[in-house]
């Protein structure tokens, strides 16, 4: 039989699902790494006040026809991983959140809102060189330059937040089939980035996965944002 | 604007799939379609530069055929920031052009063959005809999931991420291509609509072969994918056209046309260059920046040619043959999955070609800033990509000197902290 490419495709690309999802499947309520860069681990830079960046976390309902997009709960989802993030931070570390830099409506001035755009695309571009070694957070290999000074952020902020995720959400039937047959459980799975809003640099990395469904386990968000950010030192006052 | 021929032409029939009745899994879809409008929106990958989007609706609608009224379409034309050459439409009626395609393109012909073939795709109903049939295979489901997990990273990657959140078999349909049946009705039709509105057929088959330019050795044409291969659309179409022999244009005419379409144009180009360099496109962004160049000597293109040459860096300006191969693209991909620009650049600097590059290069874009210092109105960026070359060269008093003189001429712009703290650690040293 001749395998042509398109067959080929197919097959890797279901190989790869397999992969990054299986695991999840086998694993207990929540997964936490995390990669501190050198300077925050040696207290050379302090986290006090930190922006958090429009949360793109994307959701799919899975049933038994397919995938369907879930726009509006990812975008309510997205939202609180926003807010928990900054509870988590103030309640725990002593980081204060400041609002990012908001996009202008209307006709005016679209360049601010390129600007942000551009910043959440350049993490894009980043984000699969960490992930595939996450590790090297710690040697203080990324950076995504000083350019990030072109935010003209508030002066007191000393690291910008980058958050991405992916989830999925069973439908009753497929939770049904999944018991019965096996298969990739509802999870959540989220990819977080610290970044030095002075210039630059990776200063944390964490991706909590945990399973159940997205979008109404609460609990187990907040809980596997604390554990996500277990390491980060709290902020003393400034002196 | 195209010059348009004054015989009249033959009208085809509209390519209408007027029999298709709306069910409910259609009707989602449909929405799904808004909502993606909104978040490209939203995410601030629309490009808003109102003559250049005046010109896309020109051309849009005067492919539109007369009379025409279909239910749920409403026709709006976009450009997408993207450095990546595609188009594709959603089935509400959105044509969506990236910046990296108008910069590929020619005249105004080509982009109407464009938006001709996307505009074919919404009239004959594709996505939700493609969206029925996809829903019956379980493999195409898995291979959805697939893509939304391994998007490309880049403004590309965002726009896949956005439409798989959203609606995941309309990335399958419309992102990723249709059928080989589908895509050869929108070629076809596309050439049918082209000559109704008076454009030149025969771009439409220039068009492809323009698509099929691989200056980055990177290959992934994800909107056109699936489409039938290379030489199969031009022969098909070439066979097509074959019969309107009569209405090819006169080479004169599509110069003039190109010239319109530069000047119309020139503005998204130039903000295509920019996201270019972001996006580490570095060979394009030479490639195009020589094509603005050569249209308009004397101007700010000028910059633009030297930011790229800087960019560059130890790179060389067009990949080789070998480079051009299947396995040394994938070998290429797999590199840029692991390393960052500055550990490439790194990488080549310790290598006798990269040095020499590097050089080669580095004056270059110093030869072109110079010029562009003396070309009609300067703009002030360039002392601050002369302060950058000359950072890079290690002659920090000159660099230092450059970005003064910018901050000095732009004091109000977007990066006057980033280059007042370069300019204190330079003074520094």
């Amino acid at each position: 039989m001749k395998v042509t490419n398109s067959v080929v495709f197919k097959l890797r690309a279901l190989i790869l699902v397999l992969a990054t999802l299986l695991p999840v499947g086998f694993t207990s309520h929540s997964i936490h790494a995390q990669f501190l860069h050198p300077k925050i681990k040696s207290k050379e830079t302090t986290i006090r006040t930190v922006v958090v960046f429009h949360a793109k976390v994307n959701l799919v309902r899975d049933s038994m026809k397919g995938p369907e997009g879930m726009a509006a709960e990812s975008d309510e989802l997205s939202m609180r991983v926003e807010k928990m993030i900054a509870e988590v931070f103030s309640k725990q570390k002593n980081v204060t959140t400041l609002s990012p830099p908001s996009a202008p409506s209307g006709q005016g001035d679209s360049q601010p809102n390129y600007n942000v755009a551009d910043f959440q695309t350049k993490f894009d571009d980043l984000l699969p060189k960490i992930m595939k070694k996450r590790s090297d957070v710690k040697k203080g290999r990324f950076t995504m330059g000083d350019e990030v000074l072109n935010l003209n952020l508030e002066k007191s902020t000393d690291a910008i937040v980058f958050i991405r995720g992916e989830g999925k959400k069973l439908t009753g039937g497929k939770t049904a089939f999944t018991l019965l047959v096996g298969g990739v459980p509802a999870y959540l799975r989220l990819q977080i980035g610290i970044v030095d809003a002075r210039n630059g640099d990776v200063l944390l990395y964490t991706d909590p996965i945990f399973t159940g469904d997205p979008t109404t386990a609460v609990d187990r968000l907040r809980k596997a944002l604390e554990k996500g950010f277990k390491k980060l030192p709290a902020a003393q006052p400034r002196p | 604007m195209a010059q348009k021929k004054t015989a009249p032409v033959e009208s085809t029939p509209p390519p209408i799939r007027e029999e298709f009745k709306f069910g409910k899994i259609d009707l989602e879809v449909f929405e799904q379609s808004d909502l993606l409008d909104s978040k490209f929106e939203r995410d601030g990958l629309v490009l808003h530069d109102e003559p250049a989007n005046a010109y896309l609706r020109r051309i849009g609608l005067s492919l539109v055929p007369k009379g025409f009224d279909l239910e749920r379409v409403s026709w709006n034309f976009r450009m997408l920031r993207d450095p990546q050459p595609n188009a594709f439409a959603l089935p509400n009626g959105s044509i969506y052009v990236t910046t990296g395609l108008i910069f590929l393109i020619d005249n105004e012909s080509q982009l109407a063959a464009i938006i001709a073939h996307e505009m074919t795709h919404v009239m004959r109903r594709h996505t939700y005809v493609q969206n029925r049939s996809n829903r019956k295979k379980f493999l195409t489901m898995n291979i959805m999931a697939a893509i939304g997990t391994y998007a490309p990273g880049g403004i590309v990657g965002a726009v896949i991420t956005i439409v798989t959140a959203v609606a995941p078999f309309i990335l399958m349909a419309t992102v990723y291509g249709y059928s080989q049946d589908l895509e050869r009705d929108a070629d076809l039709k596309g050439v049918d609509m082209m000559i109704s509105a008076e454009y030149s057929p025969e771009e439409m088959v220039n068009v492809i072969k323009l698509l099929d330019k691989d200056i980055e050795g990177e290959n992934i044409r994800l909107f056109y994918n699936d489409h039938p291969s290379l030489k199969e659309r031009i022969k098909y179409l070439s066979s097509y056209l074959g019969a309107r022999a009569d209405r090819m244009t006169h080479q004169m005419e599509l110069n003039r046309e190109r010239a319109a379409y530069f000047k119309t144009m020139e503005p998204v180009m130039r903000h295509n260059l920019q996201l270019s360099i972001m996006a580490g496109r570095f060979r394009s962004a030479v490639f195009h920046a020589q094509r603005l160049v050569d249209f308009h000597p004397d101007s700010e293109n000028l910059f633009w040619l030297a930011e790229a040459y800087r960019t560059l860096g130890p790179r060389s300006s067009q990949l080789t043959e070998k480079e051009l191969t299947n396995s040394a693209k994938k070998d290429a991909a797999k590199k840029r999955q692991k390393r960052t620009l500055e550990e490439e650049e790194q990488e080549l600097l310790a290598t006798p070609a990269g040095k020499d590059n590097w050089q080669g290069h580095q004056q270059k874009a110093e030869e072109f800033y110079l010029r562009a210092l003396n070309a009609e109105n300067p703009v002030p960026v360039v002392h601050r990509g002369l302060g950058m070359l000359y950072e890079k060269l290690g002659r920090a008093n000159d660099a230092a000197s450059e970005y003064e003189k910018y901050i000095e001429l732009a004091p109000t712009a977007i990066d006057r902290e980033r280059i007042k703290r370069r300019i204190e650690a330079l003074r520094r040293t």
